[in-house]
């Protein structure tokens, strides 16, 4: 169909990041997280929100503290 | 207000006879940058009428006009699926702006003209293309024909670096001479294919005939329509009637069919490769798509094989330089509590006192309190790893491992927080939205070892093994993430099965990482171990303490500890582990530190910490502390996550994760250390 079909393709097929796909589809992945984030306002795949630091966490307060942060952005498809 | 004017938002500013300058574009491409450089500090933020989303305004001076500039929300679209995009569309729909400036970021223009078109199908004129970061374009080889660009798309385009001020000038230039109705312009839309040009056609031409063609371009309703807008749907269904509209939606899961896709993705793609046939016209240089460092560093720590290999290197020499540098803080930490406890003993003349502050308190606390250096260390190597990019990599890897065994890919994320602590980490399972996926993560992540766990394991490999501790440790660390995904593999198949929920990962760049920032973090993570050994590990050894000395001294057989313990010594027996560690593995539950804290009480660290290192080499050999280690990192979860997973989870499983962690370590410490003894270890 198109690119933005592809991405949400393999995405199910178990692509993990978007470097995977750029290098299945031959783009740049750049113009793959590009094409997420308008997926993103689509409603075919949602950011899954993850403090950046404690203080921006919303787990701090029931936290025990000493968690990892994990730096990047991670989109799930809706179903 | 009129009921068809339901979909607009309508300035006060409007109405008031002020020229307006919208400024719309994509999170993240210079906006409020370009919004400063055009209203300088002549700028007010309120909020938007009935949201909580900010709304900047600003005057904009030019000569001896005044201009009203509002920076809309930062969109990609305007398909109206978040409050941004519906503030944006509204705003836009009502007519409010006399000028629109649409912000670009020319080094990805292709997402960034997606926005561009959804604008000039809503009918709108009187836009300026601001093609931003144009310094950013140029350093990646991206470089347009600009007048071409313009003839294309239809609207001045205006090269601008916000951030050095470039191209802000001629910008105003052309608003005012836009507002002022000085510059004509014709916005390119987007031709979709014939059965979509067709029905556009056909529900334009119903459209048509009401009175919405007055208000709203009947061409981007019939877009919308088309692509199931549940706002425009109910806005149109009150001028065509509901059986008209069942026409029409008819029409439309007919050409969805044919397609055999919703509209919406289908209309999408189409408007995305119209684009990209659009900057095939000006757009001179695309810039080289070329291995980056990042690539190539890509290769190698995420493949599936090296990715595992370098994932186990890279925590090798995290515990070394955890070990290194720590060992020593710690040891030095020991003898002051030694040291602190030695001096204030003679000065406590009640014995039941002195046994309380120097055995109980400064005894349990104090062995805990002297890892502080190597939790600290741990975080610092955690932040570090995480700040240069590494963190995602590792988890990527462990995705790939974790997706054989059947682990739904989203919970390496509960999976690597779980390495800190296991309540936020189950508590972040509400990311999955598959019940079977939540379950199953929740049960399998208490087997991934936390930094109280880390503090345990550390403590016996330091003590037993001095010269491979480190290979030790991250030997127990690895047979604990095994257990975890073959526990997966075993409930997944049999226990609770599902479907796999896809997603994908953007990963972060690579960076050096500041020695600050690392600390910082480190101090911000490890405050809590501090506060733990001033709450729960503090109580934990007073009730040591107290059960280890009452009715009689301990030795005598008669205290509570050990008689306790000799409760359930012939079950830990059957792993080579005596009364002493049945009794820290029970306080262990309350807090997992708390079984260091146990052997510091009965041994006395508060008294002589060399007698406490001695003790338990004579009372243990490497293979029951390496069993002790082991089962701790996989027994009962402490109390904490077990209420973690109570609240998340419901009381069934909160008892099935205490049960099956139980059987597990049972298992593998009775397996491990029989193993042990019949190779002679």
């Amino acid at each position: 169909m198109g690119k933005l079909d592809d991405i949400l393709e393999l995405i199910k097929e178990g692509a993990r990041t978007s470097k995977e796909i750029a290098e299945r589809l031959e783009i740049s992945a750049e113009e793959v997280e590009g094409i997420i984030k308008i997926l993103e306002s689509l409603g075919y795949v949602e950011k899954i929100e993850i403090g950046e630091s404690c203080g921006s966490c919303p787990l701090k307060k029931i936290c025990l503290g000493s968690c990892i942060i994990f730096k990047g952005n991670i989109y799930q498809m809706k179903k | 207000m009129n009921e068809c004017h339901d979909l607009k938002y309508i300035s006060k500013n409007k109405k008031q006879g002020l020229r307006v300058i919208a400024l719309a574009g994509n999170p993240n491409v210079g906006k409020t940058t370009i919004f400063n450089g055009l209203t300088g500090l002549r700028q007010h933020v309120g909020n938007w009428p009935g949201v909580t989303v900010e709304k900047k305004e600003g005057i904009l001076k030019y000569h001896d006009k005044e201009f009203l500039v509002i920076d809309l929300p930062g969109t990609y679209s305007l398909t109206a699926s978040s409050i941004d995009e519906l503030i944006a569309r509204n705003f836009l729909l009502g007519s409010n702006a006399d000028v629109v400036v649409d912000i670009v970021d020319s080094s990805s223009l292709m997402r960034n003209l997606f926005l561009t078109m959804e604008i000039f199908e809503m009918g709108i004129k009187n836009v300026i293309i601001a093609l931003n970061k144009i310094d950013i374009a140029k350093k990646r080889g991206i470089s347009f024909d600009v007048k071409k660009m313009e003839k294309v798309i239809g609207v001045p385009v205006i090269p601008t670096n916000a951030k050095s001020g470039e191209g802000v000038e001629e910008l105003k230039a052309m608003i005012s001479g836009m507002a002022e109705g000085k510059a004509t312009t014709n916005p390119i839309t987007p031709i979709y294919d014939e059965p979509i040009e067709q029905e556009i056609g056909h529900i334009s031409g119903v459209l048509s005939e009401t009175p919405l063609a007055q208000w709203y371009n009947v061409r981007w309703l019939a877009i919308k329509l088309l692509t199931r807008d549940q706002e425009v749907i109910k806005l149109v269904l009150n001028y065509l009637g509901p059986k008209k509209m069942d026409e029409i939606l008819i029409h439309i899961s007919e050409l969805e069919r044919y397609y055999k896709h919703p509209l919406d993705i289908v209309i999408a793609n189409q408007k995305y490769e119209f684009i990209d046939k659009l900057m095939h016209q000006f757009v001179i240089h695309f810039g080289e798509v070329h291995e980056t460092f990042s690539d190539c560093m890509d290769k190698i720590l995420t493949h599936p094989l090296y990715g595992i290999f370098t994932l186990l290197g890279v925590f090798y020499l995290l515990f070394k330089f955890v070990f290194t540098i720590g060992t020593p803080l710690q040891e030095f930490l020991d003898n002051t509590f030694v040291s602190f406890g030695q001096l204030i003993a003679p000065h406590i003349g009640n014995e039941t006192l002195r046994g309380l502050i120097v055995n109980g308190i400064i005894g349990g606390v104090g062995s805990v309190l002297s890892f502080f250096p190597l939790v600290f260390l741990l975080f610092v190597a955690m932040s570090i790893l995480e700040d240069s990019g590494y963190m995602a990599r590792a988890a990527t890897v462990m995705e790939k491992i974790m997706r054989i065994f059947g682990l739904p890919g989203k919970s390496f994320i509960p999976m690597v927080l779980a390495f800190g602590c296991n309540v936020p980490a189950i508590m972040s399972t509400r990311t999955l939205e598959d019940e079977r996926d939540r379950i199953l993560t929740m049960l399998v992540n208490p087997l991934v070892p936390c930094s109280a766990r880390m503090v345990v394991i550390t403590f016996l490999t330091g003590v037993f093994f001095s010269k491979h501790k480190a290979l030790v440790a991250v030997g127990i660390y690895a047979i604990s993430l095994f257990l975890a995904l073959l526990s997966a593999l075993i409930l997944g198949k049999f226990v609770i099965k599902g479907e796999e929920s896809p997603f994908v990962m953007e990963l972060p760049e690579y960076a050096i990482p500041s020695w600050k920032i690392a600390l910082i973090h480190s101090w911000e993570r490890s405050k809590e171990f501090l506060r733990k050994a001033g709450t729960v590990i503090l109580f934990g050894s007073i009730a040591i303490w107290y059960l280890s000395s009452y009715p009689q001294a301990m030795g005598s057989g008669l205290s509570y500890a050990e008689k306790l313990g000799k409760v359930f010594e012939p079950f830990t027996m059957l792993m080579g582990l005596d009364w002493k560690a049945a009794v820290s593995l029970i306080f262990g539950i309350i807090a997992k530190e708390n079984v260091i804290a146990t052997y510091g009480v009965i041994y006395g660290i508060g008294e002589n910490e060399e007698a406490l290192i001695m003790l338990m080499r004579v009372a243990m050999t490497s293979l029951q502390a390496f069993v002790l280690a082991l089962v701790t990192t996989l027994y009962i979860p402490c109390i904490a996550t077990i209420g973690a997973i109570r609240a998340e989870g419901g009381n069934k499983w909160a008892t099935v994760a205490v049960i099956y962690n139980l059987l597990l370590s049972s298992i593998i410490g009775v397996l491990v250390y029989n193993i042990g003894l019949f190779l002679g270890l």
